[in-house]
């Protein structure tokens, strides 16, 4: 929470023009979206409309091949993933990426890494400073772990962990990286309805605690429409509408785009 | 953490006593190359074990290390504990050198150039005749000045304390390294890339610094080497010393501190009483290896690991059955 309160001014991601193109298929053409400091902003639209490819766009895996990306009014566009970890942004991964080999607590522990940092030959030599941050980073990982309802598998190995389980732990590792803005790539795919509600309840909870903001890109509409405060919707790459949840429910665009044209008589 | 801090203890303390029990000098000799082989293959677990990068090319440390100090006593007269050191260094510089290069690269394609670099330093160990002799190797690498008037029993046991305290040191240095957050950072690359990066690490800083550490390492081992054999020639970048050093990682269990330790008293061991087997002797080793791959993927330590891992997993569903109360215990 410290970590949070620390930060004076609150900064919002602004995407503008992005597009990426792969050969002739534009994957992602102009797409412009706010996430406001303290927001939960969902993407939403249906397969291949180039959510994950804006995604990676934001973070750094691909470079743009058009527009701009400003984070508090920093001109953050094609930077490294690692980069942009340390401006504050931190994603999650549409297929589950945790550290399979270790323990839940120890995948958040790894997560502090930029907390716990500390000049090289401190790795050799460690004095007070870094016994006071390595059981401060502990310390963090386990109230982590339990906010996020893992409590119960602390000590277990992440390969034995349920579906469910290691989708709150990808949120776990991701939120260990104390960011500003998460960035969740359908963290609720593979839930069944209930867990994609408590799933819905864990993000409102750290919203505010834990993260300033969140984007999310989701499949699960009762999870995104009850979580958001904002939907841009995307289709065949490019943005359809944007609104809060009830506006763009009830955009015929946007009906159509998930369920098909009505027949032209 | 504590249970591998224990065993590491444990096992140098051991390792010190040692001198005290044994006097016969062939023991002696096995013992100093156990740990010599102890400290290499340590430092080639650092790259296999916590990059995840396996690298055929470590005998380019081992080697830069061992002609290192060999020509700078035999040419310049330098005296032991300043070769071995200025050998680390050096080492280290061609860690730096050929990291720079191979570790952008992953998989087979790093195996592969990481070999070559070790190929070609044999090559101009081979040919540059000037600096390192040809293949006739440079021979008469002198013995510290203290072991002038000193018999063959206390030459051991000083090249008995100073592979120990390389060994130490080596232990020393992995120990901190893994256990810090550097560690958890190099493991996070080993692990999953991309989790890494969306974490903040620069992928290529803790590669890097987990192969310096190793070359580090090696190139004192390779000093050490020069002067306890008092010949260094081509083949010690040949690819015989790195056989020997994956087989021991693999055997002992890598990613784990202890596991190349025990490794390296197998392997060495083996090596030694299976000499009456003859050519036999490496399709032994090739079986072993074979097993070992199939049956415990982690190696000896990795199996240890897991199975204490798998009881601690366990104890706390005993201890929710209330019905059943500290069955822990049995």
């Amino acid at each position: 929470m410290n970590a949070i309160q620390a930060r004076k001014t609150p900064r919002a991601l602004e995407v503008r023009g992005l597009g990426k193109s792969f050969g002739g298929i534009h994957a992602v053409r102009d797409i412009s979206f706010d996430v406001q400091s303290g927001e939960i902003v969902g993407l939403i639209g249906p397969n291949g409309a180039g959510k994950t490819t804006c995604f990676n766009l934001i973070t750094g895996f691909y470079a743009p091949s058009a527009g701009r990306v400003r984070f508090g009014g920093t001109d953050v566009t094609g930077r490294k993933p690692y980069h942009m970890a340390r401006m504050g942004i931190v994603r999650s991964f549409q297929k589950t990426n945790i550290l399979k080999s270790l323990t839940v607590f120890e995948n958040v522990l790894t997560g502090h890494y930029m907390e716990a940092r500390q000049p090289l030959w401190r790795t050799f030599f460690p004095g007070r400073a870094v016994r006071v941050a390595e059981a401060a980073a502990r310390e963090s990982a386990e109230r982590i772990v339990r906010t996020m309802g893992l409590a119960h598998r602390m000590d277990a190995p992440a390969s034995v962990l349920s579906c469910g389980e290691l989708r709150l732990l990808e949120v776990a590792l991701a939120l260990a990286a104390k960011p500003e803005i998460l960035m969740l790539d359908e963290p609720a795919a593979g839930l069944n309805s209930q867990e994609a509600r408590q799933f819905g309840e864990i993000l409102k909870t750290v919203r505010g605690t834990l993260v300033e903001s969140i984007l999310i890109v989701e499949h699960n509409m009762g999870l995104v429409m009850g979580v958001s405060d904002r939907v841009v919707v995307m289709h065949f790459g490019q943005k359809l509408a944007e609104g809060t949840p009830a506006q763009v429910q009830s955009d015929s665009k946007v009906v159509e785009a998930y369920l098909g044209g009505g027949r032209k008589a | 953490m504590r249970f591998e801090k224990h065993c590491l203890w444990g096992l140098m303390a051991l390792a010190a006593l040692l001198p005290l029990l044994v006097r016969d000098q062939y023991v002696l000799h096995i013992a100093i190359m156990v740990l010599f082989y102890a400290v290499l293959a340590s430092s080639l677990n650092l790259v296999v074990g916590y990059v995840g990068e396996f690298s055929l090319g470590h005998t380019a440390f081992l080697g830069t290390g061992a002609y290192t100090a060999a020509i700078l006593s035999t040419q310049y007269g330098w005296p032991m504990w300043a070769t071995v050191p200025a050998a680390g260094l050096l080492a280290m510089l061609v860690g730096v050198v050929i990291g720079g290069i191979t570790l952008r690269l992953q998989g087979p394609f790093f195996v592969i150039v990481t070999l070559s670099f070790a190929e070609v330093l044999r090559l101009a160990a081979d040919n540059w005749i000037a600096l390192t002799n040809g293949p006739m190797g440079i021979a008469g690498v002198p013995q510290p000045a203290l072991l002038a008037e000193a018999g063959n029993l206390d030459a051991k046991q000083f090249y008995y304390t100073v592979a120990w305290l390389l060994l130490a040191l080596t232990l020393y240095l992995s120990f901190r390294f893994v256990y810090s957050n550097a560690g958890r950072a190099a493991v996070a690359v080993r692990e999953n890339r991309y989790v890494a990066q969306s974490i903040g690490i620069q992928p290529l800083h803790y590669s890097m610094l987990a192969l310096v550490l190793g070359a580090l390492l090696s190139g004192m081992a390779g000093g050490f080497y020069a002067h306890y054999i008092s010949f260094v020639g081509p083949e010690v970048f040949r690819f015989a010393f790195m056989v020997s050093m994956i087989i021991m990682v693999l055997v002992g269990g890598k990613g784990t501190l202890v596991g190349p330790l025990i490794g390296a008293l197998l392997v060495t061991f083996l090596e030694e009483y299976l000499r009456e087997a003859k050519e036999l002797r490496l399709s032994i080793f090739g079986l072993a290896v074979i097993a070992i791959v199939l049956f415990l993927p982690r190696g000896l330590m990795g199996f240890v690991v897991q199975w204490r891992a798998s009881r601690r997993a366990d104890a706390p569903k005993v201890a929710v059955a209330p019905s059943q109360p500290e069955r822990r215990a049995a």
